[in-house]
């Protein structure tokens, strides 16, 4: 074939934004929140920026029956909620006369039946190419039925000249190691691991994967992070909101899955890996998964040691009064559900021998924050008087992810006048700022970076299991004895989380 | 004022309301050269861009015809308040009048003002020529020159001295503004092509219309010389009627014609439509002139149609496009190096 007739000869790719090839985006669980929430306006979005191709269009299955204008209507209202005065008439328009519905059970064969020959007429009259990700955004409990059923209508495959197929899966992968392992062995019968799409939204935001342009763009860093400089790392995720409306789910789930097991795990990947050879899909997630096999084991019966749980009581949140999680709807007045973790974990590699990385994550904490903080040494010798140096810290790089993304460093400096008196001084720089371009939203990049075919910011099966695995011990024990230690909203968490690091001589940092 | 009285006010405007000094963080050098009828147009600019580009802006209005020296400099800050946590980004500028003899020195002027370490953008939002008297010192400093083809009073003049421009490798990289103006059109009609059974058509096309007004003729120029660059067409003959011109090219499948139609009523570039052998394309601006809308063609059958934004045209976003690139656009090379053939014609 000559050059012109294989490639578009005309995309620019110096200067033009890349635009994936035509396809079909099929949505499982379209009457659901996410659909309407997140995924829709997020495709809107890049359609609405020219981000998509002309020949586009999104199939949207769930039992609900609904006509595919109800389904338009309905997306319409949700779009004008999240979006409320940007929406073009004119965009909407062209945009949502691709979008589509097919009411049906995704437990049934017919369902696939049909949808295998809707899309079939969608290639036709479109001429979206056979190309397809099938979105799973139904409830978790049917993600293997729904990859079963796709697998046997023989939708899963990716035939010479036939177009690709990409299954994504949206979180929770699994609620522990045994069913993350399962259901990837359910996935991988039909679908070949680059075919899957495992969603961890954090890795779409924008100021997560600053995390890697700070450490390996940057020379001055490397050198001093490992354990001859560091003393040790504090990674929060903090929310200031409570489970709101989320009770039943947040009941099944808890902060250990909800938060710990993906995103908490993702940000200590990121702080902790070598630098990858090249920012791809393979190099970058070899690198992540060494990080989490090379986490210490925590032994089952020293549980206590390692990890603490909390639940919060009603307390009062920046001026605001709140319940406690008890309180909450859905929830058991007797729940022990946390919505707090702090965990100590151990790094047992080279460049991390001895370096505690203390995590915590939780709800109702007196603000939303997400930082890494890098505790460095003391310094080995000082020469100046003790008196002086009284206001004197260790060195502290903070990475801060949200709200304000920025570094802040402390440093040493004198304090003007006679004498050599030395302080600790806060540098602040929110590099965030110096780009002040709405960063787009963590699902737009994500759906993009899908349809393109680049696996890099998705998780892989043994990242998900390894996270798994570096948890069970913790789940186990928890399981078996079930106290949450009680902390009032507003407050950074149990005394027991305190202890944890108290034990070691150390202090939690106020994010 | 003097360079170091220049630095000190800047950091007094800086300050935080403690009296602290604000850290800074800025991205880029923004060097401009106008006179005094835009001056005010640059300074709204610069305070809009300030918010993403924060950045050290020289502002050089000069008057090279006076005879008497009269030098006056003036500096402001532009901070944009950062959702509700009262940090600041600011742009800081400087805005210097040089008349008589300082005037042919500009660049004395802005050298010593430049923020170290970071990257210099020379930006001539008016009419350019490389011949302009402080244009070749003022080069020296930048590390990328803007410029806007269609601020010129003749664009075709402009853009063929911006092409050899751009092939001279001692010259920093130019951009122009128009041919940021015309990516979201060169997106939308790669688009038309992106299925693979339409790359057979896009060997066939015979025929290119573009409908544009007279601001709007260097796009259209540039938009000519990018599909014929890119498709391999060399110029072969131009025909003028009435300002209407016609460009016969010679392609890898035979003659192409592209037309280019000055009769735009409501916007600089209107609509662009290519012929193929059986298909026929067109992307065009909108009512609302926001959005634009392309539409395959099979004869009087539509298959397929859709509507998207078109992108924002203020200046400032224009040129924030324009300040994210760097190095060498080869693609602007290769279009401009086109647009002078088919105007030696
Ligand atoms: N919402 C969020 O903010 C959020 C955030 C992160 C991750 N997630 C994940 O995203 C997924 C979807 O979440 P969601 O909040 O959108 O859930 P949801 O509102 O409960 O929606 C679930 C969807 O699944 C459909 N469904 C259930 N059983 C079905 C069946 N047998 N056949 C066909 N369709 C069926 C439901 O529609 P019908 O009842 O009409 O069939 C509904 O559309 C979950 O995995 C969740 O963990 C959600």
């Amino acid at each position: 074939m000559p050059e012109t007739l294989q490639q578009n000869v005309l995309r620019d790719e110096q200067r033009l934004p890349a635009v994936p090839d035509p396809g079909v985006v099929v949505i499982f669980g379209a009457s659901g929140d996410l659909t309407a929430r997140k995924l829709v306006p997020a495709l809107y979005d890049l359609a609405q920026g020219r981000r998509l191709p002309m020949e586009f269009a999104v199939v949207g299955i769930s039992r609900t029956p609904m006509s595919h204008d109800e389904f338009r209507q309905k997306l319409r209202k949700g779009l004008d909620e999240q979006r409320a005065g940007s929406v073009s008439e004119d965009v909407w328009e062209s945009f949502s006369k691709g979008l589509f519905y097919l009411p049906g059970d995704s437990k049934k064969p017919e369902t696939y039946e049909e949808l295998k020959a809707f899309l079939q007429q969608l290639d036709e009259e479109r001429g979206t190419g056979g190309n397809r990700v099938y979105y799973l955004s139904s409830s978790p409990s049917l993600f293997s039925t729904i990859v079963e059923r796709l697998g046997e209508a023989g939708m899963s495959q990716e035939e010479e000249g036939s177009g690709y197929a990409r299954l994504v899966i949206e979180k929770p992968f699994g609620r522990d190691l045994e069913s993350a392992k399962e259901l990837n062995g359910d996935i991988l019968r039909y679908f070949r691991e680059k075919q899957i799409y495992r969603i961890d939204h954090y890795l779409g935001k924008e100021t997560v994967q600053n995390i890697l342009a700070l450490r390996f763009s940057n020379g001055i860093f490397e050198p001093i992070w490992n354990q001859h400089y560091v003393d040790h790392v504090q990674i929060t995720v903090a929310e200031d909101i409570g489970v709101g409306t989320r009770g039943a789910f947040y009941e099944e789930a808890g902060a250990l899955r909800d938060i710990v097991q993906n995103h908490v795990m993702q940000v200590l990947c990121l702080t902790a890996m070598e630098p990858p050879v090249a920012f791809d899909a393979d190099s970058l997630r070899e690198e992540k998964v060494k990080v989490l096999k090379a986490v210490r084991p925590i032994p089952e019966d020293e549980v206590g040691e390692y990890a603490v749980r909390g639940q919060y009581d009603g307390g009062w949140v920046f001026g605001e009064e709140v319940k406690g999680y008890r309180e909450e709807g859905n929830v058991a007045p007797d729940s022990e559900t946390e919505t707090y973790v702090a965990l100590k974990l151990l790094v047992d590699n080279w460049r991390w021998a001895g370096v505690p990385f203390y995590v915590r994550a939780g709800k109702r904490m007196p603000k939303k924050s997400t930082e890494i903080a890098i505790q460095f040494h003391k310094t080995p010798h000082t020469p100046f008087s003790g008196p002086d140096t009284r206001g004197l810290e260790p060195n502290v790089l903070v990475i801060r992810v949200q709200p304000e993304e920025g570094v802040s460093m402390k440093i040493g400096a004198k304090v003007p006048g006679s004498g050599f008196e030395v302080r600790s001084v806060n540098m602040d720089l929110l590099y965030g700022s110096a780009f002040m371009e709405e960063a787009p939203d963590a699902y737009q990049r994500l759906l993009l970076d899908l349809m393109l075919g680049d696996p890099t910011l998705f998780i892989r099966a043994d990242e998900a299991e390894g996270a798994w695995e570096i948890l069970q011990p913790v789940m186990e024990s928890w399981s078996k004895d079930g106290h949450s230690a009680r902390y009032a909203a507003g407050t950074w968490g149990p005394d027991e989380a305190a202890a944890l690091l108290g034990h070691d001589g150390r202090e939690w940092r106020r994010p | 004022m003097s360079v170091e009285q220049v630095e000190r006010e800047l950091a007094r405007l800086r300050m935080d309301e403690d009296g602290t000094p604000g850290l800074r963080a800025s991205v880029l050098n923004l060097v401009t050269v106008t006179d005094e009828e835009s001056a005010g147009e640059v300074t709204r600019i610069v305070s809009k861009l300030a918010g993403r580009f924060p950045c050290r802006a020289i502002v050089m209005i000069s008057d090279t015809e006076e005879q008497d020296a009269n030098l006056d400099i003036r500096v402001s800050a532009f901070c944009d308040v950062q959702g509700g946590t009262g940090s600041q980004v600011c742009a800081e500028q400087v805005e210097i009048h040089a008349e008589g003899p300082p005037a042919h020195h500009l660049m004395s002027l802005a050298g010593p003002l430049l923020l170290p370490d970071l990257p210099v953008f020379l930006w001539y939002p008016g009419p350019f020529t490389p011949n302009l008297p402080e244009f070749s010192s003022m080069a020296d400093l930048a590390d990328r020159i803007v410029v806007n083809s269609a601020a010129a009073s003749d664009s075709g003049v402009c853009l063929q001295e911006l092409s050899e421009l751009a092939q001279d490798t001692s010259m920093p990289a130019v951009g122009d503004l128009q041919w940021v103006g015309l990516s979201p059109w060169r997106s939308l009609v790669t688009a038309l092509f992106d299925p693979p059974d339409r790359r057979e058509e896009l060997e066939q096309i015979h025929r290119v219309e573009i409908l544009h007004d007279s601001r709007g003729e260097s796009r259209a120029l540039l938009l000519a010389g990018w599909l014929a660059s890119t498709l391999g067409w060399r110029p072969e003959s131009a025909r003028d009627n009435d300002g209407a011109r016609e460009f016969v090219f010679d392609g890898p499948s035979g003659e192409i014609t592209v037309a280019l139609d000055p009769g735009s009523e409501d916007a600089s570039l209107r609509r662009v439509r290519l012929y193929g052998r059986e298909l026929s394309f067109q992307v065009s601006r909108h009512r609302e002139l926001t959005e634009a809308m392309s539409t395959v063609m099979r004869g009087e059958e539509l298959l397929g149609e859709r509507t998207v934004q078109l992108g924002f045209f203020d200046q400032d976003i224009i040129l924030g496009e324009e300040l994210r690139f760097r190095g060498r656009d080869e693609s602007y090379a290769a279009a401009l190096r086109t647009v002078a053939e088919m105007l030696e014609l």
